[in-house]
């Protein structure tokens, strides 16, 4: 899809919400399955309007990462569904470009050939895909890295690989599961700050889940934070300063405001069982 | 006594300024050692005469067994042929131990089906087989062949399914999130992500072939280095015994390096 065409089909359901979670439940089932099993996510509720970056925070288990694995299309909801442009999810595709925590790389294959795999896959010819994939890596900072395997790059290099082979195929969302959560403090700043170019760039609609209070503040329009399990909406914060941002934004008043509340939000879900 | 005495600048314990001496010298004194022992147990008087062989029996033994065979067969048919045997009987078992391990580490149904009967058939030693090939094939190739195969099939397929069934589950969401159809799934992401298991079990396969085929042709066989060692022995041949043992050893030891270095060239990025 050309970016016009991902335009028109933005421009189309204007003023109706990109991604909708409606009354998603998930239950996860126990071992010897007795008492129904655990309840991770209880009438989830959310809407999130096209181009939006959203994040999610809250407490380890509040089941934020299995909201974005159900919208991922990686498990299916017990009960409730997510829409994407009105059409229910039912399966993962290359319409959610997702950034996993983990090394999810492939290490047998270059950088180069991490992103190209997909496009390659679907037939794309070699001479239309490898010039863009080319140019992602380049925007992503990784000129000069193409024909690297996983194991010679660091850990922030390997999540450029990973923001590359979700972007390559150009989806209107991106889902990005605690990206930064292994890189260190620096790494971590300059990431995001990449991740907001990228946005002002392409435009996608953005599910960022993180534990990261100040990362999600950073980079998001609004933050969702969860109560412990089984997660809920417990407040919702808008950020009202205009992306991109820098790093000043990080001492503003209205930075430390939203941080102070957030913290306080998530803390008091966790306390009774640090 | 001065001031600067008081706190003299640390020095290093001597023992950490003197250089090491490389693994290596301790690899060759552990084996000169092994063969002056040798040379010392196989003078006259030692032991029986004839019991252990000297060197120099083994050289010129060596120098016959190449001029002259062994049996009317030349050595190097003798090892030819026990290669052959092992390396058809491990292909054959890699050929369809690969696809099937891979197929039942992916699906959990085919999984479920063949797992209890690997599992009842893997710790049989594959010498309890012997008399039951040559019952079925008779003393011919193809008994040698088909209990090799079996071995290395056994290997190959339990470690093809287990690096396809411990497999990350993130590969296989980052296979789905950019769209590859299960075909290309399996093909691109499980077969490559198997690969550091599948040359485990390849290593270990080819391995008990080489030993599987020795003892195979202990029993009624009329060629290869197992014929060899046995006949020779029964015959009191004793210096034809050790250098078959010796080449035995030998080509084992080729055998795993050769694998040792295709694996660093293939799964070059195992362990990083």
């Amino acid at each position: 899809m050309t970016g016009a065409a991902a335009a028109v089909r933005r421009e189309a359901v204007a003023g109706s919400p990109k991604i909708s979670f409606a009354g998603v439940e998930k239950t996860y089932a126990t071992r010897g399955g007795a008492n129904g099993g655990t309840l991770a996510l209880d009438r989830f509720d959310l809407d999130i309007a096209p181009a939006e970056v959203l994040s999610i925070v809250g407490p380890t288990g509040c089941g934020k990462s299995t909201a974005l694995n159900i919208l991922a299309g990686f498990e299916p909801p017990s009960s409730g569904g997510v829409r994407v442009d009105g059409r229910v999810v039912t399966a993962p595709g290359p319409d959610r470009g997702v950034v996993f925590q983990q090394a999810a790389l492939f290490p047998w294959l270059t950088a180069l050939d991490n992103v190209v795999l997909g496009v390659k896959c679907r037939g794309e010819a070699r001479e239309l895909y490898e010039p863009k994939a080319l140019r992602l890596l380049e925007e992503v900072g990784l000129k000069g890295f193409e024909r690297h395997y996983p194991y010679q790059l660091s850990g922030g290099m390997q999540q450029r690989v990973q923001i590359a082979r979700a972007l390559v195929n150009e989806p209107d969302i991106l889902l990005m599961d605690e990206p930064f959560g292994a890189l260190d403090y620096q790494t971590r700043l300059l990431m995001q700050k990449l991740l907001l170019r990228l946005w002002e760039h392409f435009r996608p609609t953005i599910l960022f889940v993180t534990h990261d209070v100040g990362e999600a503040i950073f980079i998001s329009d609004r933050v969702i934070a969860m109560t412990r399990r089984p997660g809920r909406v417990k407040c919702e914060l808008r950020v009202t300063s205009p992306k991109p941002r820098d790093y000043d934004f990080l001492s503003s008043t209205e930075f430390k405001a939203l941080e102070r509340e957030l913290v306080l939000a998530v803390q008091s879900e966790v306390d009774d069982y640090a | 006594m001065s001031d600067a005495k008081v706190n003299p600048p640390s020095q290093p314990p001597s023992g950490e300024r003197r250089r090491e001496a490389p693994d290596v010298v301790y690899s060759v004194l552990a084996v000169a050692t092994l063969l002056a022992l040798w040379v010392v147990a196989s003078r006259p008087g030692m032991f029986r005469p004839g019991y252990v062989p000297t060197p120099e029996s083994l050289g010129t033994t060596f120098l016959e067994l190449l001029r002259d065979g062994y049996q009317g067969q030349p050595l190097r048919q003798h090892i030819q042929i026990s290669l052959f045997r092992t390396l058809t009987g491990f292909l054959l078992g890699v050929l369809v131990g690969v696809p099937v391990g891979l197929l039942t580490g992916y699906s959990r149904r085919a999984g479920a089906m063949i797992s209890p009967i690997m599992a009842f058939i893997r710790p049989i030693p594959p010498i309890a087989f012997i008399p039951m090939t040559v019952l079925y094939f008779g003393l011919g190739e193809v008994g040698k062949i088909v209990l090799i195969f079996f071995v290395s099939f056994n290997y190959v397929q339990a470690n093809a399914q287990a690096g396809a069934a411990n497999f990350p589950i993130a590969y296989r969401r980052a296979a789905q999130s950019i769209g590859l159809t299960k075909a290309q799934t399996f093909f691109r992401i499980i077969l490559p992500g198997a690969l550091p298991q599948i040359f485990t079990g390849l290593k270990v396969a080819l391995a008990l072939s080489w030993a599987v085929v020795v003892a195979a042709e202990l029993v009624g066989a009329q060629s290869g280095l197992g014929f060899m060692i046995s006949d020779a022995a029964l015959l009191f041949r004793l210096p034809v015994v050790f250098i078959g043992i010796v080449l035995i050893g030998a080509i084992g030891l080729v055998l795993n390096l050769t694998l040792n270095f295709a694996e660093a060239k293939i799964v070059h990025w195992k362990g990083r």
